[in-house]
């Protein structure tokens, strides 16, 4: 029998277009059996409907952080569609002031943060520490872990952040944070449940929604094509596939 | 070509989220093309095996388009197998679900041992809910139980490479791989490890989870047209004895 195949998914649609995806590493990771690099990466999303995406080099995620961002941006002045993020790694907050004034001088907006890999609780003074330096100076935080933990650390500073972790189990905890802090956005990765995009647009806006895939630790098409079924309108669609981001950048 | 969903659930789960009764399976079915689902009943996994079992009963005989596990409490194998053998008659009901999350009981334990016995003897597949390196252990354990065939759900979880390893050494261990955590490469790595794809099978975990998630895992495992149809229902047919279950016109 000649095999067809005739489903609408398995072919990449104009509603799986990606303007900006916020979740992107390249570099050595040593938990998991290959790495990727740089150009690696790019060519996976080059293949991908996403266009252009906020990256950085994960050493400085996991080794040295003040290399690790100068890597970042040094590496990425040739890659048009991959804007540079940094870092601070928390556990050496008193070096974070010099940190974040190199990573001004370069223009750099978007700071990321990696709790779970450096072991780090939302009431550690270190932690504090970063993150009231790092709200101080406008940018914008993109952060792992469990927002339940480290969501009422961030609240009431008029923080922009971006959880890069929030899982449909935890949606009500994060809808009662977005309640009272528009800065608060999450990415759609692990907001699996058949309903649960489409509950963070009906009851907190889709300005709490950005795009962001964890190319290349995780599989790309299962959170475009979420995206692209999800049961909410063309604008809505459009702001988390890439136009808060875009508001983000000013 | 059909798709067969070899890992669903019907009924509501206790988070924010709206994954209402069959009539929803069905909704998502059609949205996405899915033929034929294999669910057993939330209630049965997370609360009450034997009530959640009798209330998928009466589901099953009003759903053509859903077939059934009965799910098997570890902790209480007496009870559940007088269960199982109520559902089988039933004859909606084409295998066994077994939770290790829920029950407590873990795939090294004792009661998980006698569970296994028990399905060895029914001579049913089971959907198995895997997560973590315990699964390395599953060869072994299949070496005494001839029948027993297992569906690992959700690959081993996070130990997706030990989950492999492990149906690589067992060709009555099959791969299963829904999950939120979409790991890039986890089929990939699994048919390098020696899993053939006649081993591997396609499931949602809806309601719970959008059946997008697992089907963008499949277009990004970048099968062959041949290699899809065993992955999306032929192998699902051939596991769980399924000929003539779908309609002609879509069952060549």
């Amino acid at each position: 029998m000649t095999a067809v195949t005739t489903y609408d998914w398995l072919r990449t649609a104009p509603e799986e277009f990606i303007g900006w995806d916020v979740d992107v590493l390249y570099g050595p990771w040593p938990r998991h059996h290959a790495d990727i690099g740089l150009a690696g990466v790019r060519a996976r999303l080059a293949r991908s409907p996403v266009s252009r995406a906020l990256a950085m080099s994960t050493r400085g995620a996991l080794f040295d952080d003040a290399a690790g961002n100068i890597r970042t941006v040094k590496d990425l002045a040739d890659c048009p569609e991959l804007l540079p993020v940094g870092t601070v790694d928390l556990r050496d907050a008193l070096a974070a002031e010099e940190r974040l004034d190199a990573l001004d001088a370069e223009g750099v907006r978007f700071l990321r943060l990696f709790t779970e890999q450096q072991d780090v609780e939302p009431d550690f003074p270190g932690y504090r520490h970063v993150i009231g330096q790092a709200v101080s100076r406008g940018l914008v935080l993109l952060h792992d872990g469990d927002p339940r933990h480290y969501g009422p650390a961030l609240a009431g500073r008029g923080a922009d952040v971006v959880f890069l972790d929030v899982h449909s189990y935890v949606l009500a905890d994060f809808l009662l944070l977005a309640r009272s802090e528009p800065g608060f956005r999450a990415t759609t990765r692990l907001l699996s449940a058949p309903d649960a995009i489409e509950r963070v647009v009906e009851t907190a806006g889709a300005r709490h929604l950005v795009f962001g895939s964890r190319t290349p630790f995780m599989d790309i098409s299962p959170q475009t094509l979420r995206l692209r079924y999800a049961g909410i309108g063309e604008a809505e669609r459009a702001a988390i596939a890439g136009g808060n981001v875009e508001e983000l950048l000013g | 070509m059909p798709i067969i969903d070899v890992h669903a659930h019907v009924g509501p789960w206790p988070f924010h989220m709206d994954t209402g009764d069959a009539a929803f399976n069905i909704s998502l079915m059609d949205k996405y093309g899915i033929d034929l689902q294999l669910v057993s009943a939330a209630e049965a996994v997370v609360y009450d095996a034997l009530a959640g079992n009798a209330a998928l009963r009466e589901v099953l005989a009003v759903h053509p388009r859903l077939l059934g596990y009965a799910v098997v409490n570890p902790n209480r194998i007496e009870e559940s197998a007088e269960d199982l053998r109520r559902c089988l008659d039933t004859g909606r009901f084409v295998g066994a679900k077994i939770h290790t999350h829920y029950p407590g009981r873990h795939i090294g334990t004792r009661e998980m041992a006698e569970a296994f016995d028990l399905l060895d003897e029914a001579g049913v597949p089971l959907l198995l809910h895997t997560w973590g390196p315990e699964v390395a252990l599953l060869p072994e354990l299949l070496e005494s139980r001839p029948r027993l065939r297992i569906i690992m759900g959700h690959a081993g979880g996070d130990a997706w490479r030990e989950a492999a390893h492990a149906a690589a050494a067992c060709d009555r261990l099959y791969l299963e791989h829904c999950r939120t955590v979409t790991d890039a490469g986890r089929i990939d790595y699994a048919r390098a490890s020696g899993v053939p794809v006649e081993r591997l099978l396609f499931g949602t975990d809806a309601t719970l989870i959008d059946p997008s998630v697992s089907l963008g895992v499949i277009r990004d495992a970048g099968f062959t047209s041949e290699e899809l149809e065993r992955v999306l229902w032929r192998n699902a047919v051939g596991l769980f004895g399924l000929e003539g279950v779908l309609s002609p016109t879509r069952f060549p």
